[in-house]
């Protein structure tokens, strides 16, 4: 559906198809954007065709126009062609000397999404209409009276005839073809000033009448800019309300004005001023397309780029006029309301005349009943007189024979000194004006033009999954074909069933409890700063600087922002790269889901047909496969307990099993007040259900003297919670550094693992990695402890003799000849740092591992749930000390933070197959949740919150080693803690808060089902030996993440992929080349993949994933 | 109004553009302001074919025909007007000027004024020239007998 069709015209050339004005125009107005047009045309079809080109090409929405010379409109093409002959200059593009196919070749510069029009002033244009139709062309401007009068001596009755002949004949051809002609009145002009606003009106209305009659379903009724700003208002206002009244509710229409056509500025700022004025009068009078004014109007005829710096900035100033409320005091009701009357008057004494519009039109002007003020047409009457009034509106002072009421204003003859003066008032006003305030440069900077081949097919891209992932590869391609137009135009389409930005997890309309687990200043999804342009691509606010802005009142930039908010900036930006789309780019948002992807026919140009759940087909040369969290199949428990919900509810006691995914798509509205919830896991997500079913049900917290109290609201749930350590996240340190702050390693570095992984892969990480991390974050554990008691030149000292002993300075980067001596030598650190700290007069123990932090009970046995809860609450109480001291200042916080500075260099490692299969396992299992549990914890207030909760016996964490399970007797849910005596419970509802892991095998997506089917992508088997399976059908059932594996593999369920750009690699061991895999569906393969926001400052791995994909889909179209 | 008490003899005008100029302010502030110094105009509108103007001027010989354009082509009108007025017996002796913005762009201004000027016209003003210019001119013009006014509406 979103191919056009290929017409062929009846000359045998196959034109190219051009976009139906008409629709373009509806398109625009629907996204709220002013379509801008330039008045345009050159002799040579180049110039004229590069001239299209660049107008075709600017970020706004434009038209672009072939503007005929004044031979070819006055019907003399041997002077045209003369003119041609001898290298003449002419005025315009000699449509008819050149002949249909030149000027389709010259149309065909403005590609396929640009609507061309021809504009030419004849008064007799079937000679044009005829070079159109054969060149493909369907839109045109003019009309019986207002290219016939204003332009010259050809009798009405002659001009009425061939514009009825012309009409038909361009609707009937261009239907013929497969296109619908558009036709646009020129009588909102006529004479271009001192016209009253009323009879531009009628005449606009009455020749899209006469179009309809003769055929034409789209029109466009035209309105100049005329002298006072609230009457043209209200003239457009009376524009709308009389077409809507006249035409046939079929005809499609829209309004288009005019910037001045009268005497023009002769300063450049005062024509600059001029023309925003026209683009906020458009916004404001509501028109849809605005034709534009040159800043050198009053001097010579534009050029190219004095033609694109008039669009652009019309279509600044008509943002800027959207974005702010409307001025007071330019209100037009009247003007509204006096206009309507009076053309209503005029249009009906024209439709009395006849049944025929054409003799109606030659009655009227024979009658005066339509009279152009100062027209010395022979045809027209020339009795009504008009003027300036001194509040600078127009109006008539002689009616002549016209059929108003308005009681004449006659007045003595105009001399030429007053004409001269109306007739200059508004290029004085604004050169004046525009002297003491200068109108505002436009602000899109200028973009390289595109170079591409309009013609050429786009290489057409799709986005699957447009959340922060799928948005970062958006983000960087356009930003990458901003700074460099591809050779072959882009095509993207940004596919998802939810809002395009936002995507699924982060939902605008999700509850405002749910918060997200990163400083909102640490948060971007623009790869660089905002600078003093617009916000785009490449250059645009952190989440941070956007929320202060936008929500001055509510914003903290330094904490952490509800995950709506973050939504709602992700649709910013992706809004912002809509409205910024470099040349050669365009977006499609298409919200839908992908139900299957096939290979194209073989011999085809498309590489894969994605199926969409609305029922199309879409094409695409690329896929992104950015597809986010998995929503997975249950596992044997989790369909067990689904099962026993059901078999054991009943009216009077419901039991439910709430599956796991995003707290948001849970249905914890439907818990009872005081129903025992069990949930199961204490990380992120059980951090939201608990939000959702205290605040979220009316309860608060307040300030009591040791800390938060909670303050229920009775509609709470009782929550029983419980997690393999039986305790929630540590609490995330103050934050105390600057966004941009990046942490340099001293032991455990890049370049020393790098060698490491070279030497030794594949590693196990527990022996040869996990020392060297552990060394890493004790040294800054000490140092930190040193720089709170001595000060930060001790800290230093320390550091510099911690490396000294331990980075030996003949060897920067020290690997031990085996993997097992480098862990002798990090274990060796842990005693070589606590001797150099116990000269420190400070507590020199060291960390004996991260298990300490993160399963701070294991092994302990309390006695009563109250025991437990007071020592969880001491520490709790503890790590929240901890936390005060901040991140940079606390140690245990500082060192804490360690693990997220190093978190790429443990990628380095992993990632790609760098451990053992046994190793691997091990990590994901064991480290992955320690590093976690002491890293990624959330914010302070939401530990004060669990220990309010848990002070208020709301929330009862049922102990470390909790075990879920059933009681078929009871027909209750249960959980227990071997650790804590008399812990066991019945619970009423069952909420698993674990977030599904990536495991292609347990994806319910039938996308990622049908393309593992089809061995396009395959799951990542760890071998010793090196990565890829020989058997992918071998293992991966049930388990969690497909931990189930076959002796010396370990089959880690995320897709097989490469090294950037991450193509997936399929069954048969060959990567797709056509397809790129990003975030969490390669999970496993890769590392942490669950991040969804880029960093301010220099790009982290988020943003440097998304521009590698980028930059191989730049590369892809040259 | 001082103007109409004018010491200037009055003159008769034929007002025209060429004949792919549409445009009209030009020539009806033209036809207010000759008039309102006491000379009598006859205002052929805009596009004005080369016949017509020659027509006009054998039927009503003015003492000065007086060429306004703004459309850029004004420089290829006016030279096939001259040789049209030139070519004929009866008009080849009548006075004229020519005026406006001649050409698309500044370049070769100089040419085309040169090129006019050795079409016939007695007189090129450039773009910006005040009306004021066509008064000396017509001042300028020898002493002529006395006709009656050239007024009405074209003869096409």
């Amino acid at each position: 559906m979103y191919r056009a069709g290929r017409g062929v015209t009846r000359s045998g050339q196959p034109p190219h198809p051009h976009s139906d004005l008409g629709a373009f125009v509806q398109e625009a107005a629907a996204a709220g954007e002013l379509v801008v047009q330039p008045r345009m045309g050159m002799v040579s079809p180049d110039e004229m065709a590069a001239g299209v080109a660049a107008v075709a090409a600017l970020p706004e929405r434009t038209v672009a126009t072939l503007t005929i010379d004044s031979y070819t409109r006055v019907g003399d093409h041997a002077a045209a062609t003369a003119a041609l002959r001898t290298g003449r200059p002419l005025n315009g593009f000699p449509i008819v000397s050149h002949g249909p196919r030149t000027a389709a070749r010259t149309a065909a510069a403005a590609g396929r999404r640009t609507p061309v029009q021809v504009r030419h002033g004849s008064a007799d244009p079937m000679a044009i209409f005829r070079t159109m139709a054969a060149a493909g062309l369907s839109a045109s401007e003019g009309g019986p009276v207002s290219y016939c009068l204003p332009y010259g001596r050809t009798p009405l009755a002659e001009s009425v005839a061939a514009w009825r002949d012309s009409v038909q004949f361009l609707t009937e051809e261009s239907r013929a073809a497969g296109r619908r002609a558009h036709l646009e009145s020129f009588g909102g002009c006529l004479l271009g000033q001192l016209c009253p606003p009323s009879m531009l009106v009628a005449v606009s209305v009455l020749e899209c009448l006469f179009f309809a009659r003769n055929g034409a379903t789209s029109v466009s009724l035209s309105y100049a800019q005329q002298t006072h700003a609230a009457q043209d208002a209200g003239a457009l206002a009376a524009l709308r309300m009389l077409a809507d009244e006249l035409l046939p509710p079929t005809v499609d229409r829209h309004i288009v004005l005019y910037t001045y056509m009268g005497v023009y500025p002769r300063t450049v700022p005062g024509a600059r001023l001029l023309l925003r004025r026209s683009a906020e009068l458009a916004v404001r009078g509501g028109a849809q397309r605005l034709i534009v004014k040159t800043e050198t109007e009053a001097h010579r005829i534009p050029t190219v780029a004095e033609n694109l710096t008039a669009l652009s900035v019309a279509a600044d100033a008509a943002r800027a006029a959207r974005a702010r409320p409307r001025a007071a005091g330019a209100h037009s009701g009247n003007d509204t309301e006096e206009i309507l009357a009076e053309a209503r008057a005029l249009v009906g004494a024209v439709l009395e005349l006849s049944d025929d519009l054409g003799v109606a039109l030659l009655k009227a002007f024979d009658r005066g009943l339509l009279d152009v003020p100062f027209c010395l047409h022979p045809d027209n009457r020339g009795e009504a007189r008009s003027a300036v009034a001194p509040d600078g509106r127009l109006q008539w002072t002689d009616l002549g024979a016209l059929p108003l009421l308005t009681t004449s204003r006659r007045t003595s003859p105009m001399t030429s000194r007053q004409l001269a003066g109306m007739l200059g008032r508004v290029s004085r006003e604004h050169d004046l004006a525009a002297e003491t305030a200068p109108p505002p440069e436009p602000a899109p900077p200028a973009t390289p033009r595109c170079l591409a081949d309009p013609v050429a097919e786009p290489l057409r891209i799709a986005i699957v999954g447009m959340g922060p992932r799928g948005l970062s590869v958006l983000e960087r391609l356009a930003a990458r074909c901003a700074e460099r137009p591809p050779a072959r135009r882009i095509e993207v389409f940004a596919i998802d069933p939810h809002e395009a930005g936002a995507g699924r997890i982060w939902r605008t309309d999700q509850s405002p409890w749910f918060l997200m687990n990163t400083p909102a200043q640490e948060v971007t999804m623009f790869s660089g700063p905002a600078d003093e342009g617009p916000h785009r691509p490449g250059a645009g606010p952190s989440l941070g600087e956007w929320w202060v802005e936008h929500d001055p009142a509510g914003a903290e930039p330094q904490g952490y922002a509800p995950r709506a908010v973050y939504g709602r900036y992700l649709t910013y930006v992706m809004r912002r790269i809509e409205e910024t789309l470099p040349p050669c780019l365009t977006v499609h948002a298409v919200p839908a889901k992908v139900i299957c992807a096939d290979r194209g026919a073989p011999g085809s140009d498309e590489a894969y047909r994605l199926r969409l759940d609305r029922g199309d087909v879409l094409t695409a040369d690329r896929l992104v496969l950015a597809t986010g969290h998995p929503v997975n199949e249950l596992d044997r428990e989790q369909r067990e307990w689904r099962h026993f919900a059901r078999e054991h509810t009943t009216p009077a006691r419901p039991l439910r099993y709430i599956a796991g995914g995003s707290a948001n798509e849970m249905p914890l509205a439907d818990i009872p007040a005081g129903a025992s919830v069990g949930v199961i896991g204490m990380g992120l997500t059980f951090y939201d259900v608990l939000a959702e079913l205290t605040l979220g049900r009316g309860g608060t917290f307040t300030e009591g003297g040791d800390g938060l109290l909670y303050l229920p609201s009775g509609k709470e749930p009782r929550i029983l919670t419980g997690s393999r350590a039986g305790v929630p996240l540590l609490t995330r340190g103050v934050n105390q550094k600057r966004p941009e702050h990046r942490y340099r390693p001293v032991l455990f570095t890049p370049e020393r693992m790098t060698r490491l992984r070279a030497e030794h892969a594949p590693l196990d990480f527990e022996r040869s990695v996990l020392p060297w991390l552990l060394a890493e974050v004790n040294l800054v554990l000490l140092a930190t402890r040193i720089r709170l008691a001595h000060g930060p030149d001790a800290a230093r000292e320390f550091t510099e003799r911690a490396e000294e002993a331990l980075v030996p300075a003949h060897e920067p980067v020290p690997v031990a000849a085996d993997a097992d001596a480098s862990a002798a030598e990090a274990l060796r650190a842990g005693d070589v740092l606590r001797g150099l700290a116990a000269g420190y007069r400070i507590d020199p123990q060291p960390l004996t591992g991260l298990d300490a932090l993160a399963r701070p009970f294991h092994g302990r046995r309390f006695g009563s749930p109250a025991e437990f809860h007071k020592v969880l609450t001491e520490w709790l109480r503890a790590d929240l000390c901890d936390a005060r001291l901040g991140n940079a200042d606390g140690p245990m916080k500082a060192a804490a933070d360690v693990l997220r500075d190093v978190r790429q260099t443990i990628r380095d490692i992993v990632d790609f197959g760098g451990l053992t299969p046994a190793s691997h396992r091990w990590f994901l299992a064991e480290f992955g949740p320690v590093a976690a549990m002491v890293s990624t914890g959330p914010p302070q207030l939401r530990s004060e919150q669990f220990l309010a909760l848990l002070a208020a016996g709301v929330l009862e964490p049922v102990g470390p080693g909790a075990r879920f399970g059933t009681d078929p007797v009871a027909g209750r849910f249960t959980v227990e803690s071997a650790q804590v005596e008399n812990s066991w419970a019945a619970l009423d509802v069952l909420v698993d808060a674990r977030l599904p892991t990536t495991d292609l095998a347990a994806d319910r997506d039938p996308l990622i089902r049908g393309l593992l089917s089809d061995g396009v992508v395959r799951p990542f088997v760890n071998k010793a030996g090196g990565p890829g399976a020989t058997d992918p059908k071998a293992g991966a059932s049930g388990g969690r993440a497909g931990y189930a594996d076959r002796a010396g593999e370990f089959r880690t369920g995320g897709v097989d992929c490469t090294d950037a750009p991450f193509h997936p690699v399929g069954a048969d061991g060959t990567p797709d080349r056509a397809i790129h895999v990003i975030g969490i569906p390669s999970e496993h393969t890769r590392w942490f993949t669950q991040v969804g926001s880029g960093r301010p400052g220099r790009w982290g791995s988020f943003t440097r994933d998304a521009d590698a994909i980028a930059g191989a889909l730049a590369g892809a179209a040259g | 109004m001082q103007s109409l008490h004018s010491p200037e003899p009055s003159r008769r005008v034929l007002l025209t553009t060429g004949s792919s100029d549409a445009h009209t302010w030009n020539l009806v502030h033209l036809q207010l302001f000759l008039e309102e110094h006491g000379h009598s105009v006859l205002n052929l509108g805009p596009c004005v074919p080369e016949r017509l103007l020659v027509d006009t001027a054998r039927m009503t010989s003015p003492d000065l025909v007086v060429l306004s354009s703004v459309n850029g082509h004004g420089h290829q009108d006016g030279l096939r007007a001259a040789r049209a007025l030139r070519d004929d017996e009866e008009t080849r002796r009548i006075p004229m000027v020519i005026g406006g913005l001649l050409g698309i762009s500044p370049d070769g201004a100089e040419e085309r004024t040169a090129e006019l000027l050795a079409a016939g016209y007695d007189a090129v003003y450039p773009d910006g020239t005040e009306p004021t210019a066509l008064l000396r001119h017509l001042g300028e013009l020898g002493e002529h007998e006395p006709r009656g006014a050239c007024t009405g509406r074209a003869a096409a």
